[in-house]
């Protein structure tokens, strides 16, 4: 029997645009007492809900690969979570048209309607399973606690440290990710077969 | 299921508590059906339930749309425990039921969903699912019978009555009879042996006399079992084997017996691990023949000598303890008359002399009993053999068949002697006490078994139990044997865990008594040879009824106590390291294994016992088939018989079945997948098998290559002229039946493999159907079955395994060496040189994994082919420059992907050096025919070294002169092939 084979697309959502960021940064206005790698990851609004995301994926792919694309995407396109509080989703998609749904979030610049924000939309990890990406979300979970933990002591920021922080406090150190690394695909199947190529 | 329940509980109310009328029957009727139903569960929402992620609102986790550092990292650590636990959900979510989780071994086939059948810890799981799901579970009880089972329930139903019946009918028979004898002689009609003390009314019976040297008849099985064993006798632990075993075919019997050949579930690997690492491997090795001798001791040691046995063990100091009966001997034997052909190997126990005669009586002229033991495929050969010698011997010596009175369980592995411990119970020698003085009164009935001093009886049962603690029985003196009487080991099932020495000072008088072996001074003559202990203990055996009975009236934990009449089981142990072996002694260190010696009808209670006893290292001990039994002596580089002996007859008649079971094979596969016996490309430009392609061909080896010596396209003419040939075989065939040995020594007229192992077939079924005598069920005519049994045992013999080359012969291992070491050493006459063949142990040096059937060639010779030779020894490792390496086996090392310029180019240098490789074009071809000196009997990979290894037999003529001139280095270098397969692998080879 043969299998069907998905991708899952790990994503953030960045907020470039400070005016309409949905929350307000804490502290006196014009101090930058908030470290920017928090600034940074900024949460969505409530209102940016799955229904939602789905749709602009769905009308991405369909201005950009038309009817093609919509058709081959809707049948397995899927969110499996979306958290507002962190921007983060993972997105399930058949494994032969993962492309285009890549290419349609990366040409996403700003929320539709009720929301209209301006943002971006980063893919950071697509795995073959749920669990790794879920595994890399948990990853950088940690990292960006733990920068905001380093950036905040100085300024006595009482910051309640989970017991499972602590735990892998200095075991990926050097582990840095900027905007465009990170983005790996083990699974693909062209890179597979670069693979043996040169094993070959 | 909590609301599905309410409905049901007032209308029970109801009829408990009032008189009220009921419900009207269609409506509550109706209303417990609905509820009855349980709803459907929907997997697939309680897999998407399991699957759901939690996630939070940005209103929840920033309140007052405020970013601080703070609720940034808590919003994170919330996401990670969301995911965390939503990876751990729906892992367990996973659609596995419980009984889909226990360990492999505790699968079963039937009704393994059944929550009784299931493991404790997941019985809550099993029962809550089974609800949920709605599966049915029925109880064999319960079950309505298919109509075929009623029918027959019904005829068990109406024999029962009338047998019940009979029965009644009988007993008031007797009733009436007992008013004229005595009560107490009437209790028991059948004297039970001579314990029963005279008394002067009753009538004094006959000890009835027991027939020497005749057959043994296998025990009359229950009625119920009766019809299955009419071509073979069951084993003792039958019922238990034919559950959890795959068994003989029922029509396809080995040597007469139903055998467990392998058990059900995998286990190969778990086989070698128990034996080697942790655990136990036990079989019931009752199918084993034993056969008694009595007799004065020089006589025995005389027909002993006569079947081949060394003068060294029979007169050297060194084999005194043997002669004395506290080791026991395995050694080869062999046939008195001239040809002297090999038969198996047999152990040979002496019963160690009685306290008073050893003072009384001369030491050779004193009355001793042997027992002998050895393989059911050899047996009949061997009986006639002792038959024909005990004819002869002066003083007489009488022979016994005990191979339906004598069992035993072999056991091997570090938990065998704690298992062992742990399931025989040693009868304390103040019972036995007891026993003797009520028996005092006829002594002389019993002279054979009083004789034993409680004393020393004793120091034996001491040692034994102080041997807890010890994994490896070859740790004891070499083939030690101690015997002793053990309890009904019923008494105190389920075993438990013993304790074992954890100080160092238990450890020190654990092997203190090791050291000391006090056995041997102290252990008198073993139960086990009395054939009166041994009727005295099956009789003894108290029902399972009464057994619990007892276990019920002991207090809660402790076992029953021991009462006077409970059976003594007559035991005797010893240890063997398999065949000896001359050549590493470190070897045959590591495979000892016990094994035990029972009466047969107490192999049951003994073989349960000893499969549910907990190791205190965890699981219980295994047990294994045939199947294991050749895997372990494979292991240990040890040949199995009769399988890697084609030089005796039963190995002979062993190969010759295995060629009709492997061409069946072969035959079976579509003509695309199976080997094309002529295509094969030998190297060289030969082409073809040599010889028939799923045989060990030693007729062709020893003397059929001139008759075929075009060598390629037989196997198809064979085939081919299968039809054709029809006609002759079926003469030969009718020669067969009609008994005519002379012809059936002959190779048949056809002369091709494939119709002689087809002829070999037939021939050996109608053996099998003519020799053997067969028990049948209701066959009371004595006298004819007597009459049967004696000449057609003789056939049985006369006809040779057929096809079998006459003179081929099996050197033992010190013969041979002698022969390879130096070229003065004369064959004895008897022996042909051309024909005799040397059983040896190939360890591969390269790669590859050697296969049954393989063929084996020498090094080309310098003289002929120097060439090709040369090309041979470069590929072994000594001749090879030396480069440290890590990478596979016989290959370089891989390189990293980056690794700079200079190493690939090192590397590139280096594989030019490199000697080929199998499938490259400069591979040395395979040597001609004139170069097969064997083939390998039995081949694997072998798990202990992590690499193929196999046992052959070779052609002495052939590797002699090679071995003596190159020596150790090259003269025992060979190559291995693989039948059907074009490459050579470089092995080497040992005699064993």
């Amino acid at each position: 029997m043969v299998r069907i084979k998905h991708r899952y697309l790990l994503l953030n959502i960045l907020y470039p645009d400070q005016k309409t960021a949905n929350v307000r940064i804490a502290g006196r206005p014009g101090e930058q007492d908030v470290p920017y790698s928090v600034q940074f990851r900024q949460p969505s609004s409530d209102q940016l809900t799955p229904q939602i995301l789905l749709r602009i994926i769905r009308d991405g792919v369909a201005t950009l690969f038309g009817d093609y694309g919509s058709g081959k995407v809707s049948s397995s396109l899927q969110i499996k979570y979306f958290s507002p509080a962190t921007s983060t989703a993972i997105i399930r998609i058949s494994r032969d048209h993962y492309r285009l749904v890549w290419a349609a979030l990366s040409f996403v610049t700003r929320l539709p309607k009720p929301l209209d924000q301006p943002c971006v939309i980063q893919v950071v990890r697509v795995s073959g399973t749920i669990k790794k990406a879920e595994e890399e979300a948990i990853r950088r979970a940690r990292i960006s606690i733990r920068r905001a933990q380093r950036a905040g002591k100085g300024k006595d920021v009482v910051v309640a440290a989970a017991s499972g922080v602590q735990a892998v406090e200095g075991a990926d150190e050097d582990d840095d990710f900027g905007m465009m690394d990170g983005i790996e695909d083990h699974d693909a199947p062209g890179e597979a077969e670069e693979d043996s190529d040169e094993a070959g | 299921m909590a609301p599905d329940r309410p409905p049901q509980l007032p209308s029970k109310g109801q009829q408990a508590n009032t008189k009220k009328r009921k419900d009207a029957p269609t409506s509550s009727h109706k209303g417990s059906d609905a509820s009855n139903k349980r709803p459907k569960t929907d997997h697939r929402a309680k897999q998407r339930d399991a699957r759901q992620l939690s996630a939070q609102t940005s209103s929840k986790a920033f309140k007052n749309g405020e970013l601080d550092v703070d609720k940034f990292v808590r919003a994170r650590e919330f996401e990670m425990r969301a995911l965390e636990e939503g990876m751990a959900r729906s892992k367990k979510a996973l659609t596995k039921r419980a009984f889909q989780q226990v360990p492999k071994e505790l699968r079963r086939r039937t009704a393994s969903h059944n929550v009784k059948k299931v493991p404790k810890r997941l019985r809550e799981r099993g029962k809550r699912e089974m609800n949920e799901d709605n599966t049915p579970t029925v109880t064999a009880r319960r079950r309505k019978p298919t109509p075929h089972m009623r029918l027959r329930l019904e005829t068990v139903k109406k024999l029962r009555a009338l047998g019940s019946k009979r029965k009644a009918e009988k007993e008031k028979a007797k009733s009436e009879k007992v008013t004229v004898t005595d009560p107490k002689a009437t209790a028991k009609p059948i004297p039970s042996g001579p314990k029963q003390p005279p008394t002067a009314t009753s009538i004094k019976t006959r000890v009835p006399r027991v027939k020497k040297a005749t057959l043994a008849r296998p025990p009359v099985p229950k009625a119920k079992f009766r019809k299955r064993q009419i071509h073979k006798s069951w084993l003792p632990t039958h019922l238990f084997h034919a559950k959890r075993a795959r068994m003989t075919p029922p029509s396809a019997p080995l040597w007469r017996f139903s055998i467990p050949v392998t058990p059900t579930v995998k286990s190969y690997r778990p086989t070698h691990r128990a034996s080697h690492e942790r655990g136990a491997v036990a079989w019931d090795m009752s199918y084993m023949s034993t056969i008694g001798l009595e007799g004065r001791q020089d006589s025995i040691i005389g027909m002993l000598r006569a079947l081949g046995v060394g003068e060294e063990e029979l007169r050297a100091k060194r084999s005194e303890k043997w002669r004395q009966g506290t080791r026991v001997l395995e050694t080869f034997m062999y046939e008195r008359e001239a040809p002297h052909q090999p038969i198996a190997p047999v152990i040979v126990v002496w019963c160690v002399a009685a306290g008073d005669e050893k003072k009384s009586v001369e030491l050779e002229k004193r009355k001793r009993k042997v027992l002998l033991r050895i393989h059911p495929s050899a047996f009949y050969q061997f009986w006639e053999e002792v038959l024909r010698l005990a004819k002869v011997a002066k003083p007489e010596v009488s022979v016994e068949d005990l191979r339906f009175e004598i069992g035993s369980i072999e056991i091997t592995g570090p938990g065998a002697t704690e298992a062992l411990l742990g399931a025989l119970w040693p009868t304390p020698s103040s019972a036995k006490e007891a026993e003797r003085g009520a028996s005092a009164g006829d002594a002389q009935t019993s002279k054979g078994a009083s004789t034993v001093d409680p004393a020393a009886d004793k120091v034996v049962i001491k040692t034994w139990s102080s041997l807890a603690g010890l994994t490896n029985p070859a740790m004891l003196p070499q083939n030690c044997m101690i015997g002793f009487d053990i309890q009904d080991p019923r008494l105190h099932h389920p075993p438990r865990t013993i304790t074992l020495p954890k100080s160092d000072a238990e450890q020190m008088t654990l092997l203190q008594s090791i050291a000391d072996w006090p056995v041997d001074a102290a252990q008198g003559p073993p139960e086990l040879f009395d054939r009166r202990a041994r009727l005295a203990a099956s009789r003894a055996l108290p029902s399972q009824k009464a057994i619990n009975r007892r276990k019920g009236l002991a207090p809660p934990g402790q076992y029953p106590e021991l009462s006077e009449k409970d059976p003594r089981i007559p035991t005797m142990l010893y240890t063997t390291a398999g065949a000896p072996s001359l050549t590493d002694r470190k070897r045959q260190a590591q495979n000892a294994s016990w094994t035990v010696l029972l009466p047969w009808k107490c192999m049951q209670p003994v073989w349960y016992s000893l499969m549910y006893y907990p190791l205190s290292t965890g699981q219980q001990p295994r047990f294994g088939g045939l199947d294991e039994k050749r895997q372990l002596a494979f292991e240990a580089g040890q040949p199995w018989f009769p399988a890697d002996f084609p030089g005796t007859r039963a190995g002979w008649e062993w190969e010759v079945s295995e060629r009709v079971k492997r061409e069946e094979e072969w035959k079976r596969r579509p003509k695309g997948k199976r080997v094309c016996w002529e295509k094969v490309e030998l190297g060289g430009g030969r082409v073809g098998e040599v010889g028939v392609g799923w045989a060990c061909d030693w007729e062709r080896l020893v003397g059929g290559m001139a008759k075929e010596d075009s060598g390629t396209g037989d196997v198809e003419a064979a085939a081919a002229a299968d039809g054709a040939g029809e006609e002759k075989m079926e003469i030969w065939m009718a020669e067969a039946s009609a008994g005519e040995g002379a012809v059936l020594a002959q190779r048949p007229p056809t002369g091709n493999g494939n119709a002689i192992a087809k002829a070999a077939n037939v021939a050996s079924e109608e053996q099998a159907k003519t020799s053997v005598p067969r028990p049948t069920a209701g066959e009371d005519a004595a006298p004819p079955r007597k009459q049967a049994t004696g000449p057609e045992i003789t056939s049985s013999t006369n006809i040779a395994a057929p096809g079998k080359p006459p003179a081929l012969t099996q050197l033992p291992a010190t013969l041979a060496n002698a022969m390879l070491e130096s070229a003065g050493t004369v064959l004895p006459p008897h022996i042909d040189l051309s024909s005799a063949l040397l059983t040896v142990r190939l360890t591969l040096i390269t790669r590859g994994v050697p296969q049954t059937c393989a063929r084996i060639y020498r090094l080309p010779s310098a003289t002929h082919n120097a060439g090709l030779r040369k090309q041979w020894l470069a590929l072994l490792p000594s001749n090879q420059p030396q480069h440290k390496q890590k990478g596979p086996k016989n290959a370089l090392p891989r390189l990293p992907k980056d690794a700079p310029a200079h190493l690939l180019q090192r590397r590139l240098a280096q594989s030019l050096v490199e000697p080929p490789r199998a499938g490259e074009d400069d591979y040395p071809a395979c040597p001609g025919e004139e170069d097969l000196v064997g083939f390998v009997t039995s081949g694997n990979f072998k798990l202990g070294e992590g690499q193929g290894t196999g046992l052959g037999s070779l052609l002495l003529e052939r590797v002699a002169e090679g071995a003596r001139q190159y020596g150790e280095k090259e003269g025992r270098v060979c190559i291995v092939r693989n039948a059907g397969n074009g490459v050579g692998r470089l092995a080497r080879w040992d005699v064993v």
